[in-house]
């Protein structure tokens, strides 16, 4: 099975500070893979790397065979748009924008039509028990709640890999849990793959493997399937 | 397609979903767009109104420039342009020569003898308060009204009555036309430095409108920015951002363009009521010419898309966040100076002697207010250098003025811009008033009546008595006559002049006079020649003994500048020669005394049409302040405008509050006392202010001496004048920066903010 | 907890037979190993014994289990005793990671290689538990976070660990050097 990301070699320093010291990540289609490590060891920029959101200085990183750093700003968005989901620790939801209207949003900036959007956020509303949420705006929801929303927008779009940093974070340990349960169940019922980056062994053992990174160098280590 | 119009519609949504700040922030850059729509769209319907005007004022053209009409199917008319308050008068006396004679556009009828046509505006002041004073300078039966069609505005005087006697003037004030609407080459009307004036003032107020529509624009930019960082991350392109940020701007722009619309109908409406330097117009005539129209709405619509485009320039929306290309403000002087530069460059012949061009100054006078905008965050970081050491509150403000001039001094620019602009116009406006008190010379009369036949020294004596019937009023009359030189000082002549003692003192300071006395300025001639100019070369004329006993005596007033040697004579001492000479005027010279009242001139002229309707009767005092008008419109807009500032200032303190929250909160936590947090935002504030104030009082009296100069207006300054405007600026600073920062930075420094973020 | 003092909560909730209290305990308490019904029994005879329980009577033929069982004052008194009196903490100091990593200190070896080899095991257990709680009801939920907590903990010491003795050992090399 050919891998659907591929990061090899990664490299990238802030000025002084490196990031990554030749960091590789493998995530296969379906399969859900939580990246590890303590804090500042260069997590969240492998997966901003791996997701076409941070450029890194040296190394590689192909999705579905396809360059990263080949690709126009107009096309990593658009694989934003339909084949990525995000769900980051906080922040990532338009505060002025309704739940409904987030989770619509890769879809409306897709061209979809607001029906057929609107109709499809609302069912992932439901999925994740936010139906009565649905025109409630970001501030009036719970972290949890948030969360959930977040989760929903990115599986709208019906993506190949969600990629999470923390998703957790800012969470009480139960409502932690129910993200978690629900992100990934969901995204074993669609197919995605999820890249999801934590500090937390107990975050991380939703995952079918691990990988450690560690001062920016990462272990692909064998994992139970 | 659908996507480019959902990312619109996006935008639209996010402009109208901003919650309270963004709502504020719509109805700010709205309420600027719209005062902005109606000076444009009024400056749209210039040219439409300009060609009514001057269509009328074509069609009813009586002048034949240097062309004499043969006696046919013709009318006489001869012209009496006068002056009732602040209005001109436009009065034609007018006789057919026959029934075919063309008839005056908006008149239906010839008038009769001593009957007149009146347009409505004079009618109703002749039935006004003072309508008795005004009927004296037309003391004709009003039969019928002028026509719009024969009014440049609905506010002229104007009226053409019937007057036989203007048959035997021909050629002597009255004139043959065979039909109206003469055109007339180069005849083009021309104010004085009034349009500079009018330009400063547009300058004044549209340019802290379009920096307000900015800083409106910008308020609360940052948390924008972070949310399109967001919306970046679920899929936008760079592209998309920008046309989102677009369709955020459509809102503001569209909603006050439409507000723009409904204000500059409802002026259009009012319009009749308004009059400004003798124009007023017809609502009908105020129309955007339509081409400029559409241009108006793209420029507004193009205005508010560049300054909201305008506003990522140097920042580049990512999706893991808002990068900014240079935290650190790297001002370079030089080019904040070109326009500085420049605008003296077209100012600085208002220094140097003679005319100057209007256009140029114009141009200058907006470019010095143009040049302010960009020194200012220059100066800011210089007085936050300069003043190093000093409390930490001061310190931590310094640092971020330093740091971060632009953001400081954004709102504050259009209130120094404003200010500026006030102190100009209303130390001007000051020295206008003060030049309409009084005369250039205090010796010189404020009014002069000059007839050409010659009159008897009796005549002259009676025709003084007849002004001096008005109350308050001071006159003399005397005959005076050009003298002949064969020196090469033509072009100031003597005079030789004639009148009783009480006339000619008011000429020049006499030791005595008695009838009989006669007087020199100069040396003591055998005789002088005349001067004869009814050639096209001066010529000598009559030569005249010269009484033996000359005594001398000083000119006084503009007569002691402008004249050389004259010969004064009482009536005497008048040569019998002279009296068969007819002089070059036989002038009435008036002065209003301090007890006058207000309608003085309106008497005077009074008296002058009843002794010759066609007779020249000049004032040389203004007989009105015709500023008034702008001055009121300068209070106004300067008022609205700083309120709008004011407004855009308030947001702006409020705004950057909440984005250094964190900062404050953290150093509330790390124990600094809560009035050095304060005291650090307020200098913030306060500080660019004070800078800002500075550089417009500099500004605003040198353009106010400039606009002084133009209009050749003694240069005079006084405190109040200069300060209220500062005063006020300075008032609504602190005002808006306490009011919003007391309870603010109550709810910012306490520390459980923290908790968050 | 003994076997005793989870019967006396579940009778304490209703009155019951001998085999449903098999069954409940399996259910909430028994985790992989059920009772037999010979500790059943005998744990029911002693606490009739001691008076905590009573037989509240036998109910119509059939069955070998025909006697129902209901708490006394003095087993809802000894049940409160138990929640009462507080657990002492496991102490957790001698234990095999603690003496791996020490080992491996001592040997100079790298703490963080004993790391990632205990951690991937700890994960696997890990997933296993989270799986399971996936798919349980509350009490198995409840019963797997326990040891998801403790394992965590395990993982974190480590983490801790590890980090504090790796620049411990890089310390002691370079005053070597
Ligand atoms: N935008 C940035 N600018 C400067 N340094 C950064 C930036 N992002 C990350 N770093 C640095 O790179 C290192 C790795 O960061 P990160 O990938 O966020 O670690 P983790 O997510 O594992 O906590 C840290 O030392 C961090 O300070
Ligand atoms: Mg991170």
């Amino acid at each position: 099975m050919s891998a659907l990301i591929a990061a090899e070699g990664l490299h990238k320093a802030y000025g002084p500070t490196v990031a990554l010291g030749g960091a590789d990540l493998i995530v296969h289609a379906g399969e859900i893979v939580s990246v590890m490590g303590p804090s500042g060891s260069g997590k969240s920029t492998l997966l901003h790397c791996a997701a076409g959101l941070t450029v890194p200085d040296a190394g590689r990183v192909a999705y579905a065979g396809r360059e990263l750093s080949r690709m126009s700003d107009v096309e990593r968005s658009a694989l934003r748009r339909r084949e990525f989901g995000f769900v980051f620790q906080f922040g990532q939801l338009v505060p002025e924008l309704t739940a409904l209207q987030n989770v619509a949003l890769p879809l409306r900036l897709d061209g979809v039509s607001r029906r057929t959007a609107e109709r499809r956020a609302t069912g992932w509303l439901d999925r994740l028990g936010l139906a009565d949420k649905a025109r409630a705006r970001p501030g009036e929801l719970s972290g949890g709640q948030q969360q959930r929303v977040a989760v929903a927008r990115a599986l709208v779009a019906d993506p190949k890999v969600i990629f999470t940093d923390e998703p957790t974070g800012a969470l009480d340990s139960i409502a932690g849990e129910r993200v978690m349960e629900m992100l990934t169940s969901a995204a074993r019922e669609t197919g995605a793959a999820v890249v999801l980056v934590t500090h937390d062994a107990r975050v991380a053992a939703y995952a079918d493997r691990s990988i450690v990174v560690r001062d920016g160098r990462s272990s692909e280590r064998a994992g139970v399937r | 397609m659908r996507r480019t119009a959902a990312e619109l519609a996006l935008g639209v949504r996010l402009a109208f979903a901003g919650g309270r700040t963004g709502w504020i922030r719509t109805a700010l850059t709205a309420a600027g767009v719209a005062v902005g729509a109606v000076a444009l769209l009024l400056g749209a319907s210039v040219p439409a109104l300009l060609d009514a005007r001057q269509d009328r004022a074509l069609a009813r053209a009586d002048s034949t420039g240097a062309i004499e009409v043969p006696a046919g199917d013709t009318l006489l008319v001869a012209a009496v342009e006068s002056q009732w308050g602040a209005n001109a008068v436009r009065g034609r006396l007018i006789w057919p020569e026959s029934t075919r004679a063309p008839l005056p556009p908006g008149v239906p009828a010839f008038p009769g003898e001593h009957r007149m046509y009146a347009s409505p505006a004079l009618q109703q002041a002749l039935r006004g308060p003072d309508g008795d004073v005004l009927r004296k300078q037309m003391p004709y039966e009003v039969i019928g009204t002028i026509g719009p069609e024969g009014l440049s505005g609905p506010h002229e005087f104007a009226y053409y009555a019937g007057y036989q006697r203007v048959e035997k003037l021909v050629r002597e004030g009255s004139w043959r036309v065979d039909h109206f609407g003469y055109t007339i080459p180069g005849d083009v009307e021309s104010g004085t430095g009034t349009y500079v004036v009018v330009a400063a003032m547009l300058a004044t107020l549209l340019l802290p409108i379009a920096i307000f529509i900015g800083a409106a624009l910008r308020f609360g930019s940052d948390t924008r920015e972070r949310r399109l960082a967001a919306i970046r991350l679920v899929g936008a392109d760079r592209r998309a951002v920008l046309r989102i940020a677009l369709g955020e701007s459509l809102v503001p722009a569209v909603l006050g363009l439409t507000g723009g619309t409904a204000l500059y109908l409802l002026a259009r409406s009012r319009a009749a009521d308004v009059q400004l330097f003798n124009v007023s117009v017809y609502p009908a005539d105020i129309r955007p010419v339509p081409v400029l129209a559409v241009l108006v709405v793209l420029i507004v619509l193009a205005l508010s898309a560049g300054m909201a485009l305008l506003g990522f320039r140097g920042v580049a929306v990512e999706p893991l966040g808002v990068l900014r290309r240079s935290t650190v403000w790297r001002g370079r002087l030089w080019w904040r100076l070109l326009p500085l530069a420049a605008g003296l460059a077209l100012l600085y012949p208002v220094v140097l002697p003679g005319e100057v061009g209007e256009d140029r100054t114009g141009a200058g006078v907006v470019l010095l207010l143009v040049a302010l905008i960009p020194l200012l965050p220059y100066l800011v970081p210089v007085v936050a250098r300069a003043l190093t050491g000093g409390p930490v509150s001061w310190q931590l403000a310094a640092q971020q003025l330093r740091q971060n001039p632009v953001s400081s001094t954004r709102a504050v620019t259009g209130i120094v811009v404003a200010v500026t602009g006030a102190i100009a116009l209303h130390t001007f406006f000051g020295a206008a008033t003060v030049r309409r008190a009084t005369p250039d010379d205090p010796a010189d009369p404020g009014y002069m009546l000059q007839t050409a036949a010659y009159q008897a020294p009796a005549a002259m004596r009676a025709r003084t008595a007849l002004f001096e019937q008005v109350p308050g009023v001071r006159a003399g009359t005397v005959a005076r006559y050009p003298l002949y030189s064969t020196s090469g000082t033509t072009h100031l002549p003597g005079y030789l002049v004639v009148g009783d003692c009480a006339a000619l003192s008011q000429i020049a300071t006499l030791d005595r006079c008695a009838d009989g006395d006669a007087f020199t300025s100069g040396e003591v001639p055998a005789a002088v020649t005349l001067l004869d100019d009814s050639g096209d070369e001066p010529a000598p004329g009559d030569r005249l003994p010269v009484p033996r006993n000359l005594r001398h005596a000083t000119l006084i007033g503009s007569d002691a500048e402008y004249a050389s040697e004259s010969i004064l004579l009482t009536s005497g001492a008048m040569p019998a020669a002279l009296s068969g000479v007819d002089p070059w005027f036989v002038e009435t010279r008036m002065f209003a005394t301090g007890d006058a009242p207000a309608t003085v001139a309106g008497e005077l002229r009074g008296v002058a049409a009843a002794i010759d309707p066609l007779a020249m009767f000049t004032a040389f005092a203004p007989e009105h302040d015709k500023y008034a008008t702008l001055r009121t419109a300068l209070d106004i807009g300067s008022t609205i405008i700083l309120l709008m500032m004011g407004t855009g200032l308030l947001l702006d303190v409020a705004a950057r509050l909440h984005d250094r929250r964190r900062l404050l909160g953290v150093l509330t936590a790390v124990g600094a006392r809560r009035s050095t947090v304060i005291w650090s935002v307020l200098l913030q504030a306060v500080v660019p202010v004070l800078a800002g104030l500075l550089l417009a009082v500099g500004a605003g009296v040198a353009l106010g001496a400039v606009l002084m100069r133009m209009s050749q207006v003694p240069i005079l300054f006084d405190a109040p004048t200069v300060l209220t405007p500062v005063a006020a600026g300075l008032v609504l600073v602190l005002a808006t920066t306490v009011a919003v920062l007391l309870p603010a930075a109550r709810r910012v420094t306490r520390t459980e903010e923290l908790r968050y973020e | 907890m003994t076997i005793a003092t989870a019967f006396l909560a579940l009778l304490e909730e209703r009155p019951q037979h001998g085999y449903d209290l098999k069954r409940a305990y399996d259910q909430h308490f028994g985790l992989d190993r059920p009772l037999h019904y010979g500790q059943v029994y005998t744990t029911l005879a002693k606490l009739l014994r001691n008076g905590l329980v009573s037989v509240d009577g036998v109910e119509g033929a059939g069955g070998p289990d025909r006697k129902r069982y209901t708490i006394t004052d003095a087993g809802v008194t000894d049940i409160q005793r138990w929640l009462d009196e507080p657990e002492k903490p496991d102490q957790y100091l001698q234990s095999t990671l603690y003496a791996k990593v020490v080992g491996a200190l001592l040997t100079g070896r790298s703490a963080a290689a004993v790391l990632d080899v205990q951690r991937e095991e700890h994960l696997v257990a890990m997933r296993e538990l989270t799986r399971r709680k996936q798919g349980g009801d509350l009490a198995d939920r409840i019963i797997c976070d326990r040891a998801l907590f403790h394992l965590d903990a395990d993982l974190r010491w480590l983490e801790h660990t590890a980090t504090l003795l790796d620049e411990l050992a890089a310390e002691l090399r370079g005053t070597k050097e």
